[in-house]
């Protein structure tokens, strides 16, 4: 056994919500819950829960965007949220996150070449960002010279690849996919899923992979925690999970995702 | 009621739907399939006499026996109020954030049917009712916002039954809700056709909802109708390669992620993409990402032939002809 590259430890995250009136104090919603759990290199680990559900904060936490309240994120065995800003820095080259909306997530007014190479700026890697930038279009997929293109030339589908291309630039060990086929067709999707896979062998990724949809996490992921109002309802190897769901909640899910 | 002879939309050199023939019958519960440009808003639309004033239409539309292929705003005005109504995928756009809920469901009820507002409130407070909002009276004064996304939909639902229609458009309405919602909504459609005897557009790529909801489908690419039949039927065992790539690239949750050898199994996919409208090829709208291709296949289109009895499918294969 190999030590785990993701460790999440009984993540907690609390808000504020906003007070309803003078006399109350304001009330706390706990977004997540005392959720735990590991990512192996070349494992997939599915998060699944509808809205609210603590999907979303559990991938902020993981890509150390936010604290959490209580527990720690330990990344390769180091603790992401103790380090210096100067640190952290240099560690994000080692998890990129992948977003659900590919119209949204790349600035319109850039080539995407600017756009992919945009974490190498971030953390400061000189010299032969275009050849790594063309490294990763062709991973991904696409021909090098699309990096002189405009998003707007590009389907939903390829602006997706782009963005995934953005994230494997740094060369991470670990990607965080929050909804990452949700916006796409059904014959696209099974593209974009299969392009995840292919890198995941080449590269060797850890994958975090949040979605609402069952079917989808069923068809990449090796092991499923289901969430829902931010408590971890259950978790475990993904065929498991599938084949018998302990829960009333991850059944309906099922039914949701449509088995005719 | 509803009948589409071979009914085409284009714009310019594009064409966003290509011989469409259809027929909708009282209470029937149909389903429109297709990915983003397969051309089946543009048909909910027209159906709604909504389409674009850029389009050239042909062929024919007729409603009731009555001709609409190019009736004008007063004459659509008055088919939509009584005949057809339609809901949209987007709860939260589709409601006036400045008005109270039981102002907006109010509206038509007074500027169609002529009710007094005491009337009106009556009707909505069935209808609101009827749609499962717990204790309506209280909703009515609410504003969108202090409703979660399946009321506002249950909102909308009610808005569109206010005239009493006898058909129903839904154009992806359970796409924004989350899983436990979207039953619940497709259930209510359901139950309120069955009820009101009304038909049911359910235009959707989500080929699970349209398994829960609908009797019959018809499957849609490029602005063509590649395949139509009963829905249990076609899901089970499609005709027209189009629908059988569409169906064999979506996940199985059933089906292990690593083959034997601990290998990750990949999705079969179709090849390519979707062509742009003005791209496409001009037989059928799937050659060059078929599988199986005869030489014909790109430059004539091919018309339906029956798969069985009340089955059809638009592909040269199905014509006699084996590759």
């Amino acid at each position: 056994m190999t030590a785990p590259l993701l460790e999440a430890r009984n993540l907690t995250r609390r808000y504020k919500l906003p007070r309803t009136s003078l006399l109350h104090a304001a009330s706390i919603l706990t977004a997540v819950d005392n959720t735990s759990f590991t990512i192996r290199a070349g494992e997939t680990l599915g998060v699944v829960g509808e809205s609210g559900s603590g999907k979303s904060t559990v991938a902020r936490m993981v890509m150390a965007f936010e604290a959490p309240d209580a527990g720690e994120v330990l990344f390769q065995g180091q603790n992401l949220h103790s380090l210096s800003a100067a640190d952290l820095r240099v560690q994000r080259q080692k998890f990129q996150m992948v977003f659900q909306d590919p119209f949204g997530s790349l600035d319109p007014r850039r080539k995407v070449g600017w756009s992919i190479a945009e974490p190498m700026r971030a953390i400061g890697v000189d010299g032969d960002t275009a050849r790594r930038t063309s490294e990763a279009l062709e991973q991904v997929g696409l021909p090098a010279r699309d990096a002189d293109k405009y998003p707007h030339e590009f389907s939903g589908g390829q602006r997706q690849r782009i963005a995934i291309a953005r994230a494997i630039v740094t060369r991470p060990a670990l990607l965080v996919a929050d909804e990452a086929v949700s916006a796409l067709d059904v014959s696209v999707q099974a593209q974009i899923l299969n392009l995840l896979m292919d890198l995941q062998d080449d590269l060797g990724l850890g994958i975090l992979f949040i979605s609402h949809d069952l079917a989808v996490v069923a068809s990449i992921c090796d092991q499923i925690l289901v969430m829902q109002h931010g408590k971890p309802l259950e978790s475990g190897p993904a065929a498991q999970v599938l084949r018998s769901p302990a829960h009333g909640y991850t059944q309906t899910l099922l039914k949701a995702a449509g088995v005719f | 009621m509803f009948e589409l002879d071979d009914f085409s939309v284009s714009f310019g050199s594009g064409t966003a739907l290509r011989y469409a023939n259809l027929e909708i019958r009282e209470g029937d519960r149909l389903g429109i399939v297709g990915e983003s440009g397969s051309g089946k808003t543009m048909l909910a639309l027209c159906l709604m006499g909504m389409a674009p004033d850029a389009a050239t239409i042909s062929g024919r539309l007729s409603i009731d026996g009555q001709d609409m292929t190019h009736a004008n705003e007063r004459l659509w005005q008055q088919m939509r109020a009584r005949r057809v109504a339609m809901i949209f995928q987007e709860p939260m756009t589709a409601l006036n954030p400045l008005r109270r809920i039981g102002d907006t469901v109010m509206e038509p009820l007074i500027v169609h049917d002529g009710l007094s507002r005491a009337q009106a409130r009556m009707r909505v407070l069935a209808l609101l009712e009827e749609v499962g909002i717990p204790d309506p009276p209280a909703r009515m004064r609410m504003f969108p916002h202090e409703l979660s996304g399946g009321q506002r939909q249950r909102v909308l639902i009610a808005l569109a039954l206010a005239c009493n229609p006898a058909l129903l458009i839904a154009d992806e309405p359970t796409t924004a809700l989350d899983a436990n919602v979207a039953l619940r909504i497709t259930d209510l459609l359901v139950r309120l056709a069955h009820e009101r005897g009304m038909a049911l557009v359910f235009i959707t790529h989500d080929l699970a909802a349209v398994a829960r909801t609908t009797e019959n489908i018809v499957v849609m690419y490029g602005g063509d109708m590649v395949e139509r039949g009963p829905t249990a039927q076609v899901l089970a065992n499609p005709a027209h390669p189009y629908t059988k790539g569409l169906l064999g690239a979506r996940p199985d949750p059933t089906a292990p992620a690593r083959d034997a050898n601990g290998k990750r199994r990949r999705l079969p996919t179709l090849p390519g993409t979707v062509p742009p409208l003005s791209a496409l090829p001009q037989g059928c709208r799937f050659s060059g990402r078929c599988a199986v291709e005869l030489d014909y296949c790109a430059t004539t289109r091919a018309p339906d032939h029956a798969v069985d009895a009340n089955r059809a499918a638009a592909c040269h294969l199905l014509g006699g002809v084996k590759p």
